[in-house]
C-alpha cells in the first residue's frame, strides 16, 4: 500500500519536474524492442509433464531525460514478459524507475534501480542487491528492480556508496508448467522471514570502489533479507516453504586487467541466520584478437567457484567456454562452453549465437544440452529440459 | 701568424655550421615534422562532438552508425587524453558507453558499459588492430595518433594534386599493431592529408584521407572527415565529426569510471 502511495509520489513529482522545464529545451532519449521467442525441447515432455514447446514474448522500454543542463536524470527502463505456458514467467517490472541529483561529487538517487557488483562472467557470488527473477532465467541473472535511496560521494581516493532499500521483494520461480522447474512449487502462502519486520524490514549496503592502475576493486557489506531463501520441503502440502534468514555479506572483487589477460575474482563471507559460510568464485578470460590474421577474435573463459556449505547448489563447478566474435559489420558473435560440477558427475553445454540481420533487427539462438545429472544433484529436475530457442529482437 | 691560424679556424666552423644544421638526419626530420604535425591539434582543451560513420561494401550497399563523443585532453603531456563514447545506432547497441584512459607507452585503460547486461566491464585494450564497430578503422587508429607510438623517417617531398608534401614513413612501436609500417603525407601548415598503412605482411592494406580541415580557436586545425579505402577487402569507411566544439568546459570527474553511470541507462 505504502509502495503504491511512493510510487504514485514519484510519478506526481517527475510530472512537477518535466512540467517545469521549458518544453521545447527537454531532451530526452527513448527506445526499446519487441522479442518474439520459440523454444523447442529435445527430450519430447518434461519429467514433470511439462510441454515440449512454449512461445514467449519479451519486450523492454527505456526512457532517459536530463533536466537542468544535467544537473537532474530521470531514468525509466522497463521489462516484461508475457509466457505462453508459465503464468509465473509472465510479467511486468520497473527495472529502473529512478531520479538522479548530481551534485560536485555526490549522487543522489531515488527509485528503483539494478545495481551490479562483480566481475566474473559466469558466477556472479557477490552481486546481491537485486532479487532474481528465476522464472525469467533459471541461472538467476535476470533480475528485478529493487527501490532505494543511494548516496554515492565520488573522493580521489575511490567511490563510496550507500544504499538504504525498502520494499524487499520475494524470489520468482518458475509455475508449475515451467520449463526448467524445480521438482516441488514453491508455497507462495507460507513465506517465512527471520527478521520480525518480515518484507518490510528496510536492508541496508555500502561499497567502496576504485580503479587502481590495472585493478578494479571493489569492498562492499550487506545487511538484509537473503535474496535467496531456503527452500524446504513440506511434508503435508509437498510444496516448497520458502524462508528468508537475514544475511550480513561482506564481500571484494577484483579484477586485474594484464593486456589480453583478465584475471578475476569474487569472495565472500557471510553470517545467513545463525550459519557463516565462505564463498570463492574467479578465473581468467585470455582473448587472441585477429584470429589467424582475420577480424575474428576468440576468448577463453575459464571459470571456477566454490563454497563450503554442503548443500549449497553451486559449491563446486567450473566453467570452461569459448566466445568468438567476427567483428562483422552485423556483429556476429558465438558464446559455447560447458558447466560442470566437479563433485558430482552433472554437466551442461551451452552455446548462445548472435547476429545483426537488419539495422533493427538482431537474431539470437541459444542452446542448453543438459548432461546425465545425478539423481541426488538439485539440478536432476531438470535433466531433460535441454532446449534450443529462437529469439527475434525488433528494436525501436 | 698565430691570429691568423685561429681566425681561419674560427671562419671553418662558421662557414661549416650551416652544413651541420642540414645534417639532421632523415630519423630527426621524420621525427621534428611528426612532432609539429601533432602539436597542430593540440590545445583543444576539452571537445563534444557527434560522429557519422557511413560503411560502404564493393557493391556499394551502405550503413550509416551513429556515435557521440567527449575527449579531455591531457595537459600532462607524458600521458594521453581521455574519451568518452556515446553509441546511438545501429540501435541494438543503443545506450552502449565506452569510457578511453590512453597512455602513449602503456597499454589504454577502457571500460564499456553495454545495457544488455546492466554493468560496467573493464575490458582489454590490447586489441590494437581489431575493427572499431566492423568498420575499416581499427582501434589503433584512434588512440595512436600520439608521434610517440612510433619510429619516423622523412622519406623526401612529393608532389600531389599540384601540392608539395613531406613524406614519412612510421612504424609503430608498441605491440600487437596490425601495420608494419605508414607512409604519410603532410602539407606546409603541418596537417596530414593521407596515409598508406601497410599490414605485417609489409603489403598495402588501406589508404586514409584527411578531408574538411576547420581551423579551431585560430590555431587548431581538425580534420572533420576520415575516409578509409580498404584496398584489400574494398570496403569504405567514411567517419565524419557533426557539430564539434573546442573547449567547452567539462568536468574532470565526467572521464571516471564511476560517472559512465550517469551517461547510462
Amino acid at each position: 500500500m505504502l509502495k503504491k502511495y511512493i510510487i504514485s509520489f514519484l510519478f506526481v513529482f517527475l510530472q512537477y519536474l518535466v512540467a517545469s522545464q521549458n518544453a521545447a529545451a527537454i531532451d530526452y532519449k527513448a527506445y526499446g524492442f519487441i522479442q518474439p521467442e520459440i523454444t523447442t525441447f529435445f527430450n519430447g515432455d518434461g519429467r514433470h509433464d511439462q510441454s515440449n514447446s512454449n512461445q514467449s514474448i519479451f519486450v523492454k522500454g527505456t526512457f532517459i531525460t536530463y533536466l537542468n543542463n544535467g544537473d537532474q536524470k530521470i531514468t525509466i527502463n522497463t521489462t516484461g514478459r508475457i509466457d505462453e505456458k508459465d503464468s509465473e514467467r509472465s510479467y511486468i517490472d520497473f527495472q529502473k524507475f529512478k531520479y538522479e541529483q548530481y551534485f560536485d561529487d555526490i549522487t543522489l538517487k531515488i527509485g528503483n534501480e539494478l545495481i551490479f557488483w562483480g566481475v566474473n562472467e559466469s558466477f556472479n557470488i557477490v552481486d546481491i542487491i537485486n532479487q532474481s527473477n528465476l522464472a525469467e532465467d533459471i541461472s538467476g541473472t535476470k533480475k528485478f528492480g529493487q527501490p532505494m535511496i543511494s548516496l554515492n560521494y565520488n573522493h580521489s581516493y575511490g567511490n563510496f556508496d550507500l544504499f538504504i532499500m525498502p520494499f524487499f521483494k520475494e524470489r520468482i520461480f518458475p509455475g508449475r508448467n515451467g520449463r526448467p522447474r524445480l521438482a516441488l512449487e514453491v508455497d507462495k502462502s507460507t513465506v517465512a522471514y527471520e527478521s520480525s519486520l518480515k518484507k518490510n524490514k528496510i536492508d541496508a549496503a555500502v561499497r567502496y570502489s576504485t580503479v587502481y592502475d590495472d585493478y578494479d576493486i571493489g569492498i562492499a557489506h550487506f545487511y538484509g533479507n537473503n535474496r535467496s531463501p531456503e527452500l524446504n520441503v513440506n511434508p503435508l502440502s509437498q510444496k516448497l516453504d520458502a524462508y528468508y534468514p537475514i544475511l550480513s555479506q561482506t564481500s571484494l572483487d577484483i579484477q586485474s586487467t594484464k593486456g589480453a589477460w583478465l584475471y578475476k575474482l569474487e569472495t565472500l563471507t557471510a553470517k545467513n541466520g545463525e550459519e557463516r559460510h565462505f564463498g570463492i568464485a574467479g578465473g581468467t578470460e585470455y582473448t587472441i584478437y585477429g584470429l589467424r590474421e582475420t577480424t575474428s577474435d576468440l576468448g577463453i573463459i575459464v571459470e571456477y567457484t566454490f563454497d563450503d556449505r554442503n548443500d549449497f547448489a553451486f559449491n563446486n563447478e567450473g566453467v570452461l567456454a569459448l566466445r568468438w566474435t567476427k567483428n562483422d559489420i552485423k556483429s556476429t558473435s558465438l558464446l559455447a562452453g560447458l558447466v560442470a560440477d566437479m563433485s558430482g558427475s552433472s554437466n551442461r553445454f551451452f552455446a548462445e549465437f548472435e547476429q545483426r540481420i537488419r539495422d533493427d533487427l538482431k537474431v539470437f539462438i541459444d542452446m542448453s544440452i543438459n548432461g546425465e545429472i545425478d539423481a541426488d544433484d538439485f539440478t536432476y529436475t531438470f535433466e531433460e529440459d535441454s532446449q534450443l530457442t529462437l529469439k527475434i529482437a525488433k528494436y525501436f | 701568424m698565430k691570429k691568423m691560424k685561429f681566425a681561419k679556424i674560427i671562419f671553418i666552423i662558421f662557414a661549416l655550421f650551416p652544413f651541420y644544421l642540414s645534417a639532421e638526419t632523415a630519423e630527426e626530420q621524420g621525427l621534428r615534422i611528426a612532432k609539429a604535425s601533432y602539436e597542430n591539434g593540440r590545445g583543444f582543451t576539452d571537445m563534444v562532438s557527434d560522429q557519422l560513420m557511413i560503411l560502404i561494401d564493393p557493391k556499394g550497399n551502405e550503413v550509416t552508425r551513429e556515435v557521440s563523443g567527449k575527449t579531455l585532453e591531457n595537459l600532462d603531456p607524458n600521458d594521453g587524453d581521455k574519451s568518452l563514447t556515446y553509441f546511438k545506432t545501429p540501435k541494438d547497441v543503443e545506450g552502449t558507453v565506452m569510457l578511453s584512459h590512453t597512455h602513449i607507452s602503456d597499454d589504454d585503460d577502457q571500460w564499456l558499459y553495454l545495457p544488455a547486461l546492466g554493468r560496467v566491464k573493464r575490458i582489454s585494450s590490447s586489441n590494437k588492430s581489431g575493427a572499431f564497430m566492423g568498420s575499416e578503422v581499427a582501434f589503433e587508429d584512434f588512440s595512436g595518433t600520439d608521434y610517440r607510438k612510433y619510429e619516423w623517417k622523412f622519406l623526401g617531398e612529393e608532389m600531389e594534386n599540384n601540392e608539395t608534401f613531406y613524406k614519412l614513413e612510421s612504424y609503430p612501436n608498441y605491440e600487437n599493431s596490425g601495420y608494419s609500417k605508414r607512409i604519410s603525407l603532410i602539407d606546409n601548415l603541418n596537417r596530414t592529408y593521407k596515409v598508406d598503412f601497410y599490414d605485417r605482411k609489409g603489403e598495402l592494406l588501406k589508404t586514409l584521407y584527411l578531408e574538411d580541415y576547420v581551423l579551431y580557436k585560430d590555431k587548431i586545425w581538425m580534420a572533420n572527415t576520415l575516409k578509409v579505402e580498404n584496398i584489400q577487402n574494398k570496403n569504405i569507411t567514411i567517419f565524419k565529426w557533426l557539430n564539434r566544439e573546442l573547449d567547452v568546459g567539462i568536468n574532470k570527474k565526467d572521464f571516471e569510471k564511476s560517472s559512465i553511470l550517469r551517461l547510462a541507462d
